[in-house]
């Protein structure tokens, strides 16, 4: 066995902990970056940014239900509105059950919606490679090795994730279904709610907090899940069997849907804040661009056929949107700074006055 | 509203329609529609399954009339109201006979979403139309509810009439701000009832005898409802209509100080008239004293 035996004992299990870790993180900060944005076309748009909250308020209430469900506390209200959300166990349970169910509310919005997803593309006809027989020989029991292992793993299911992504065919009710799905996911993944009052203020050190004390609360609880990991990473060393990577593989899988749900539903935010600064009723070409664009793609690859026809309409729908909003930004706005600001013009309408 | 309208120092506050979102449940029906449309369009011309409708349009015909029809049972079972069946039954039915009567039998592929998308887009139209038809106007005393697509209907509503709102504002309410407000008059008119019924037959025996017997029970339980007609209803600025309504009921309700002083002032009334009647007969004696002293005298 290679690797030192410290590396192999201490280091080893640690190193998919941080992989997901990392992933998670890279999710908060799209989540802030989320929450920026809505906070900013919240004055326009408060619907959206309402609609938003129920999806988050929904994802949470959900988790929380599923960890009550899960420590057999039993549901005895359940009650979602736009900005409120409560969910109360039949049987209070102290200790462990009740750090669970708060784990479940707190880091569960993360996680859980993207299954929904995941489950669609394991029944759709996409392919996964998970880690292979011939990965598992190669297998190194240290730190880098297990790195590369879940790296490789996550790789395998990224390929597959992006070329089933890429090339969605929209005028597939399920692909499409699965596209509705995936930006309502964005939209709402969020383990805190932004209020209605705008003093309140909600981000990613909130969010942040809410876990720390969970943390904080209860660390022994912490410690024994940590024992848990190292028990079963051991385990895994001793069979010989990557039980250990697979498991967190699949919280590797989940961060990146939830990563690219993200990603699209900001997107779409940006869309939205940027067209917001185009006056007139002309801010709407963008929104009709979008559909009109990948329709007539599809149209004419129908008539003329060739290979990777979704991914070059959805990539033309794409660049001709944002090659539109670009030009509204410049003849309707002075976004680029290409017009002459009012100081300079008045300056030379005094010259030409003297 | 015309001024003419207008009772004397009455005054104008509010003209309400309601949301276009507000008459979902109607949409909803023709939303479904045009996704079942859309689905049947792909299923029979794109889908891996397409082999199967190919030459065959009595299979086209089946595969959208069950689907129609089911969907038809589930919302009917939801809503319990089985218009939503019988007009998914009746959409179907004529579609039917349209392919049959103008002999479309070979493009039923293309038909068939088309017709049903063609029914949705009816269908919004209509709700639409309805909605326009209803016409809210508050004044400082009294809600006038007007409405009707082809019969015109009105009800006026004065303020002292209404013992309380009743008000509903469900997720799509809560995110684009309407609601309904359902006023209540003691006659009871804002005030409706689910029934829930609930029925059972058993029979027992063979070929000498049977026992037969049923069982049955109902519920009904008193809710706030009333038609679309005589309620506000998926009005918007909901919160602020809510505050403006109740600020009139106020006004309009005695209060306990009010309360008191009429109390007071009946109080002082019956005093008054006691003093008079004591009065009356205090007189009456002086006069009769005096009629009867020059008798004596003489």
């Amino acid at each position: 066995m290679e690797g030192s035996h410290i590396d192999i004992v201490i280091f080893a299990p640690l190193a998919v902990i941080l992989g997901v870790l990392l992933f998670w993180f890279i999710q908060l900060l799209i989540i802030e970056f989320e929450k920026y944005l809505l906070s900013k076309i919240r004055p326009n748009h408060e619907p959206l940014c309402r609609f938003t909250n129920f999806l988050g308020i929904l994802f949470q209430s959900v988790c929380h239900a599923l960890g009550y469900t899960i420590t057999k506390s039993g549901i005895s209200d359940f009650y979602i509105s736009v900005n409120y959300g409560r969910v109360a166990p039949k049987r209070e349970k102290t200790g462990i059950f009740e750090w669970i169910s708060n784990a479940f509310l707190f880091i569960g919005p993360f996680f859980l919606p993207a299954v929904i997803l995941l489950i669609y593309l394991f029944f759709s006809q996409v392919t996964f490679e998970v880690v292979t027989p011939s990965q598992l020989l190669e297998v190194k029991y240290t730190f880098a090795g297990q790195i590369n292992t879940f790296g490789s793993s996550l790789y395998s299911f990224s390929s597959s994730f992006f070329n089933f992504f890429l090339n969605i065919d929209l005028f597939h009710p399920g692909q499409f279904g699965f596209m509705l799905l995936l930006i309502f996911l964005g939209m709402g993944m969020r383990p805190s709610y932004i209020g209605e009052k705008k003093q309140e203020k909600v981000d990613m050190f909130y969010d942040l907090k809410n876990i720390w004390s969970l943390i904080r609360h209860k660390p022994l609880y912490i410690i024994i899940l940590f024992l848990i990991s190292y028990i079963l990473f051991y385990l895994s060393l001793i069979f010989n069997q990557n039980w250990y990577v697979a498991l967190f593989s699949i919280l590797g899988w989940l961060s990146i849907i939830a990563i690219v749900s993200l990603v699209v539903s900001t997107m779409i935010l940006l869309l939205i804040k940027t067209t917001d600064e185009i006056p007139g009723k002309i801010k709407l070409l963008p929104y009709l661009s979008l559909p009109i664009f990948y329709v007539l793609m599809r149209v004419i690859f129908f008539y003329f056929p060739i290979e990777n026809s979704n991914m070059i309409s959805l990539a033309v729908m794409i660049i001709s949107t944002i090659l539109i909003t670009c030009l509204l930004l410049r003849s309707k706005t002075n976004k680029f700074k290409s017009k002459r600001d009012i100081k300079s013009r008045k300056k030379k309408g005094e010259t030409d006055e003297g | 509203m015309k001024d003419e309208d207008l009772l004397k120092d009455e005054k104008l506050e509010k003209v309400l329609s309601p949301h276009p979102l507000s008459f979902m449940k109607f949409q909803s029906l023709s939303i479904f529609l045009v996704i079942w449309g859309v689905l049947v369009l792909w299923i029979i011309n794109a889908s891996e399954w397409q082999i199967y409708f190919a030459d065959n349009f009595l299979f086209s015909l089946s595969f959208w009339g069950i689907g129609l029809l089911l969907a038809g049972i589930v919302a009917s079972l939801i809503t319990v109201r089985w218009s939503i069946f019988i007009l998914y039954a009746c959409i179907f039915g004529s579609g039917t006979g349209f392919i049959f009567w103008l002999g479309l039998q070979d493009i039923t592929g293309v038909f068939i979403p088309v017709y049903t998308i063609f029914i949705s887009i009816l269908g919004f139209i209509l709700v639409e139309f309805y909605r326009r038809s209803h016409k809210y106007i508050i004044s400082n005393q009294r809600l006038l509810f007007k409405g009707g697509i082809v019969t015109k209907r009105e009800r006026s509503l004065r303020y002292e009439n209404i013992v309380e709102f009743d008000s509903e504002q469900g997720i799509l309410g809560q995110i684009f701000s309407f609601g309904t407000i359902i006023p209540q008059t003691p006659s009871g008119v804002g005030i409706g009832s689910d029934n829930v019924m609930a029925g059972g037959g058993i029979a027992i025996g063979g070929k000498k005898g049977k026992l037969f017997g049923i069982v049955g029970g109902g519920k009904e339980i008193q809710t706030p409802r009333t038609r679309s007609y005589y309620e506000l209803h998926g009005i918007y600025p909901f919160k602020d209509v809510k505050q403006l309504l109740e600020s009139y009921k106020r006004s309009t309700a005695p209060t306990t100080h009010h309360e008191e002083q009429v109390a007071f002032q009946k109080e002082q009334v019956d005093i008054q008239k006691q003093m008079r009647d004591l009065l009356k007969m205090q007189s009456e004696s002086k006069e009769d004293a005096k009629e009867e002293g020059p008798e004596e005298k003489t």
